[in-house]
């Protein structure tokens, strides 16, 4: 059971090479979804899930990793242009780290909220005052290319995500989540321990945001910071759980699926069935499908 | 004369505006207990806090070992040998008793070896061994005081700070608490308590400062100060 996220992680990947044998782009399109999901809810649960602290800012990784790539496609190759945007989204947060992360709980997660508000705003007048109004890109990669590399991403969020909790950096990411005094008392460096896992759940939706911007061809500031990413990587991750890394697997899984269901059949449901899931998870599944699946395993 | 494991001159410190610690001189010799007793709102918490990192001075020097660490970062004290047994007990509730203590290890100073710490203070204290494996939150106050004893002891410490230990336990787990710290001492731990509980403080204490108004306001053997009329009026109600 330990290793179930990587086993899905790799599961994943074998499916994602299956699909293009007898896939059509619009089943590449879905595993590309899934794919980035998984990443973006995996790298979040680096941070927020091994120490508590709630970011509702994540796109705002996201949408750096994308204003970058932008920026950089058709001078240099577009796999260096996703390392720009990974890079930029993690010095973005070794820049912001220290004053974001002296506040806790409520404080941290309006904050991380308003600090991707005031980013997306912040490039939209960029972009207005240089009289763009969007960026169209030409010559982008396959869409199988581009499924690959999200898969790829997928699949090293996980790792990523799994060697931390199993690390002592991840000891010490639990015990500032249990107490933080505490963790100092017994000589965990908090400040440097919290700054670190806040670049390290930066770095993978900076690339990320690239490949997405990749598939669309398309930049718009309101877009790439769409505050819709933080709110849908924060409840696939509470949905699949955020005690174990399959957890955010399973919620990144569901929720795109499920998505993709009600976007044929009852696409004016669409919303309110997801937010009706959220609502009833939080309410009597706490510990997500994944302490859900857990406990129905011990069971059987 | 052997220069003190810790040497405290001048200290200050503030909460805002408001000043708590005035100039505060203390020594700690090695091998000894040594235990600052006073009111509530003396300022044994503050010092406590300060010579742990957790409050930053705003004036005077902290030397240990011979070093200023006045300015060092708190997980470095705790790596050098310093290591605060906070009030409150503060375990960590959500996971289980083995969890904590190994925590406790997680200083640089302190991972060779961790194991066989883990076993001496399961030797230690037999209780936390038969609850290896229950969430610490869930415990008694005095088992989650002998945790947070156990959890400090895993840091392998030079200096045990602890603070306020017998806040809130019942008067058997009080007993038992003392008997630990006398225990401790015998085997070579120094020892550096802030106790409300003034009568059975100076009892074992080789030395004791009393603190007023966050300034000492008498120092000297525990046993003079159990015998001097103020102190005897003042905080044990003779």
């Amino acid at each position: 059971m330990k290793n179930i996220g990587l086993i899905l992680g790799v599961a994943l990947a074998v499916v994602a090479a299956a699909v293009p044998a007898f896939g059509t782009p619009y089943m590449m399109g879905v595993v590309f979804q899934v794919a980035m999901w998984i990443a973006l809810a995996q790298s979040w649960s680096m941070l927020s899930a091994t120490t508590g602290y709630l970011s509702l800012g994540h796109a705002v990784f996201y949408g750096v990793g994308a204003y970058v790539c932008v920026l950089l496609t058709g001078t240099i190759p577009f796999e260096w242009a996703l390392l720009a945007g990974a890079v930029a989204a993690a010095v973005f947060a070794a820049i912001v780290g220290l004053p974001v992360l002296r506040v806790r709980g409520p404080y941290f997660v309006i904050l991380t909220y308003g600090l991707s508000e005031l980013v997306r705003h912040v490039v939209m007048r960029i972009e207005s005052a240089l009289g763009s109004f969007g960026r169209m890109i030409f010559d982008v990669p396959r869409t199988e290319v581009l499924m690959w590399w999200m898969v790829g991403l997928a699949v090293l969020a996980t790792l990523g995500a799994y060697a931390i909790r199993h690390s002592r950096f991840g000891a010490g990411l639990a015990a500032i989540r249990e107490d933080e005094v505490a963790a100092e008392t017994v000589g965990v460096p908090v400040t440097r321990l919290k700054l670190f896992a806040f670049i390290a759940s930066a770095i993978i939706p900076g690339a990320v945001g690239g490949l997405a911007l990749l598939r669309t061809s398309y930049f718009e500031p309101a877009q790439a910071f769409d505050p819709v990413i933080s709110f849908t990587i924060v409840t696939m991750a509470l949905v699949g759980g955020t005690e174990t890394v399959r957890g955010p697997i399973l919620g990144a899984l569901g929720f795109a699926l499920l998505s993709e269901l009600l976007w044929s059949s009852l696409p004016q449901l669409y919303m309110i069935v997801l937010g009706l899931t959220l609502i009833i998870f939080i309410l009597f599944v706490p510990r997500g499908l994944s302490g859900l699946f857990g406990r129905l395993g011990r069971a059987g | 004369m052997t220069t003190p494991l810790l040497s405290v001159s001048g200290l200050r410190a503030s909460y805002g505006p408001v000043q708590v610690l005035f100039d505060v001189d203390f020594q700690v010799a090695k091998g000894s207990v040594t235990t600052l007793i006073g009111a509530n709102g003396a300022g044994k918490t503050t010092i406590m806090k300060s010579l742990a990192g957790l409050v930053a001075p705003t004036d005077g020097e902290i030397r240990f070992e011979g070093r200023d660490i006045t300015q060092v970062p708190s997980h470095d004290r705790v790596n050098s040998g310093l290591c605060l047994i906070p009030e409150g007990r503060l375990v960590f509730p959500g996971m289980s008793v083995e969890q904590n203590l190994r925590l406790g290890a997680i200083a640089p100073a302190a991972r060779a070896g961790h194991n066989q710490m883990l076993a001496e203070v399961f030797d230690r204290f037999p209780r936390l061994r038969e609850r290896r494996s229950q969430l610490a939150g869930l415990m008694s106050g005095g088992e989650q005081q002998m945790l947070a004893l156990g959890r400090g002891l895993m840091a392998r410490p030079h200096l045990i700070l602890m603070d306020e230990p017998t806040l809130g336990l019942a008067p058997v787990m009080v007993k038992q608490v003392f008997e630990t710290i006398v225990e401790l001492r015998d085997a070579g731990f120094t020892i550096l308590l802030a106790e409300q509980n003034a009568k059975v403080a100076l009892e074992l204490a080789d030395r004791a400062y009393l603190l007023e108004n966050g300034r000492v306001a008498l120092s000297g053997p525990g046993a003079e100060l159990l015998a001097s009329p103020d102190v005897r009026r003042a905080y044990l109600g003779m």
